[in-house]
């Protein structure tokens, strides 16, 4: 959450002093680079997207009125500038989730490699989806503020998780050992 | 096991690397496009009588404009009204003459 010296100032000073600034990116930086580092599972993609929506927050400061307003308007660019991203961006196979390698068998390895495996499955949703599990399972969202921040029918939000829980489901279950 | 959990274990906040709130300030700073926003469309700046002038103007030029294209839609409905006029008189004549060829 905010600090109240950030809280307030806004938006009046931020611009106008860089540890303000700077204070406030590093409040929210793990939000954003976690989302774009998620959905793109490339780190350095994700960062030059993250820094890209930070100084697109920097021209749109003047205009934000609360903490609350920064917080809803970062995790609504971001999703959106991921969406557009990866529909605008060709290199990536855009093959949906059913055709997607069984993921390899976890073995006895336990959390870290089925976490690993976990975040390949959500890298491989189509991008309304992969955004709603990112949102719901990275933010802790619930379902209607998830279709507020996505500016999105609740029913399709749900529908999106739904689908692609029974999907990471249904591909976990057929790797080796693992029931969930 | 749950999918739940594992999904929010799976998917948990990340920081960048070290100095990214001060590479992005410096980005910040030194982006010209991000210091001021140039506007693309300014409101020209006319004393208000020229504004109530061209607003005149222009709604003298509509006036005239509508009162023309009316006047022209009238012209070719009465020249449709002609013509049509004329064919129903040729048809006639036609039929006419076709009746008084039977009669003979």
């Amino acid at each position: 959450m905010f600090t109240q010296g950030i809280a307030a100032d806004i938006p009046e000073t931020m611009t106008d002093d860089p540890e303000q600034f700077a204070e406030l990116v590093r409040e929210h930086q793990a939000m954003v680079f976690s989302m774009a580092c998620r959905y793109l599972r490339n780190r350095a993609l994700a960062e030059e997207i993250a820094q890209d929506v930070f100084l697109q927050l920097y021209r749109k400061l003047p205009t934000l009125e609360s903490p609350d307003h920064v917080l809803h308007w970062l995790r609504w660019v971001t999703a959106h500038r991921l969406i557009d991203h990866s529909r605008q961006e060709k290199r990536r196979p855009q093959s949906p989730l059913e055709d997607a390698p069984e993921p390899a068998a976890p073995a006895d390895s336990g959390d870290p490699l089925l976490s690993d495996i976990l975040r390949d499955l959500v890298a491989a949703l189509p991008e309304n989806a992969r955004v709603v599990m990112i949102l719901r399972y990275q933010e802790d969202l619930d379902p209607m503020d998830i279709a507020r921040a996505l500016d999105m029918p609740i029913a399709t939000v749900k529908s999106h998780l739904q689908r692609s829980l029974a999907l990471l489901r249904d591909k976990l279950s057929r790797t080796k050992g693992v029931g969930i | 096991m749950n999918l739940d959990d594992e999904l929010r274990a799976a998917l948990r906040r990340e920081e960048p690397s070290r100095g990214f709130a001060q590479r992005v300030v410096t980005r910040a700073q030194s982006s010209p496009a991000t210091k001021a926003a140039i506007p693309i469309f300014q409101p020209v700046r006319l004393p208000r009588m020229m504004w109530a002038a061209a607003m005149a103007a222009m709604l003298v030029i509509g006036f005239a404009a509508t009162s023309e294209y009316r006047q022209m839609k009238a012209e070719r409905a009465a020249h449709e009204a002609v013509m049509a006029l004329r064919i129903a008189a040729n048809k006639l004549n036609m039929t006419r003459d076709k009746v008084l060829r039977l009669e003979n």
